[in-house]
């Protein structure tokens, strides 16, 4: 808590954990459906209006396409993400970043989002980088049949969390 | 010159692999009278949508597409596909039931039986399957007929095409609709969207855009 405190008493870097907070929150809400979205903004003759209504509108799907669940470890996971890049920044300007702790953020993120979607129904992103046969197939032997991915994202981010928080408090030695 | 050369071969290729591109939406099994339709067949838009109907998610898309559809008043219908995954085996029996209520009591029944087994199932591969019959019974079904329809397995094969071509198309997870517009138009929508934005989907469509 201290290297929080520390770390987030600048201004700039609250903002910075919002920004990728929010960042990691629209792209998990979006992902299902990037390919509509695609289609809606590079077709002319959809009306400007349209192109940005329709989008903030997909955001609400945190409550309609998610369990509880599922919507639960989506928003710990985009905050963490947001802490955890802030004290890695913090961390690259003040020392150096250890390797250790850079890693497990970036593999909690990753493991968080494979688990983005319905816990039962399919994770799209787990679809399209094992196949989508194979994907629901694994997602069919696994015990919480997906949520696994983003629960183990959120104890990957709470880990480097903790590991950045930690070096940010060990005092600097000769 | 040899870069030249080398750029014009590539820029050759890329013109004839986007030539041959072909998107899975166009992969989307024709409507047909064969379809289960809820609302007016020759409605200007139409949502083909693939359920699993032990998915919770599908549950919630199934009423508020139901619900979407109602409230345009026949500019609208929604097509009813099956994509049972293999974690809820018993979703495919399950939509093999809803068939043999299509073989004995038509459209009205498919989906009379679909509202109730929506209704009724807890969902995540919950629904205990001596229910089926007894859904049957309650959408004014002949019950030994069902029984003997569905343990026939004869709509194994149907609700397997199905399934593929909710694979096919581009289904990732449930529910995997597809709206299409008065000028074949197609818009892949997964999962269960808020209510403002598939209506606002259908404008669009609808606008013929």
């Amino acid at each position: 808590m201290k290297a929080l405190r520390l770390v987030f008493k600048n201004q700039e870097y609250l903002g910075l954990a919002a920004v990728v907070s929010a960042v990691v929150f629209v792209l998990a809400t979006w992902l299902p459906n990037l390919q509509l979205l695609w289609f809606v903004w590079s077709d002319a003759s959809v009306a400007l209006a349209d192109k940005i209504i329709l989008p903030i509108r997909l955001l609400g799907s945190i409550t309609t396409n998610f369990t509880t669940i599922s919507a639960s470890y989506t928003v710990l996971i985009a905050l963490l993400a947001g802490i955890n890049v802030s004290l890695a920044v913090y961390l690259m300007r003040t020392r150096a970043l250890s390797g250790g702790s850079a890693l497990a953020g970036l593999s909690g993120i990753f493991t968080g989002t494979l688990g983005v979607g319905c816990a039962a129904c399919g994770s799209v992103l787990l679809m399209s980088v094992v196949g989508t046969t194979a994907g629901i197939g694994l997602l069919g032997v696994l015990p919480l049949q997906g949520s696994e991915f983003g629960l183990i994202g959120v104890a990957l981010l709470g880990y480097s969390t903790y590991l950045l928080a930690k070096q940010i408090r060990t005092p600097l030695v000769c | 010159m040899i870069a030249g050369t080398v750029g014009a071969i590539l820029v050759a290729v890329v013109v004839v692999v986007a030539q041959s591109y072909v998107s899975p939406l166009d992969r989307m099994a024709a409507i047909s009278p064969a379809d289960h339709i809820r609302g007016n067949p020759d409605a200007s838009v139409k949502i083909v949508e693939y359920f699993d109907t032990e998915c919770v998610l599908c549950k919630r898309s199934f009423f508020m597409m139901r619900d979407v559809v109602d409230g345009y008043g026949g500019q609208v219908a929604l097509v009813f596909r099956h994509f049972p995954i293999p974690a809820h085996p018993k979703a495919r029996k399950e939509a093999e039931a809803l068939e043999c209520a299509d073989e004995l009591g038509g459209n009205d029944a498919f989906w009379k039986y679909a509202d109730r087994i929506f209704e009724i199932t807890p969902s995540g591969d919950k629904l205990d399957p001596a229910e089926l019959p007894k859904i049957a019974r309650y959408v004014g079904l002949d019950m030994e007929k069902f029984t003997t329809c569905l343990a026939s397995g004869r709509y194994g094969a149907h609700v397997e095409e199905d399934y593929q071509n909710a694979i096919a198309t581009g289904g990732k997870g449930h529910p995997w609709s597809i709206v299409v517009g008065p000028n074949g138009t197609k818009y892949p929508l997964s999962g269960t969207q808020p209510r403002e934005a598939v209506q606002q989907l259908v404008d669009l469509a609808l606008k013929g855009s």
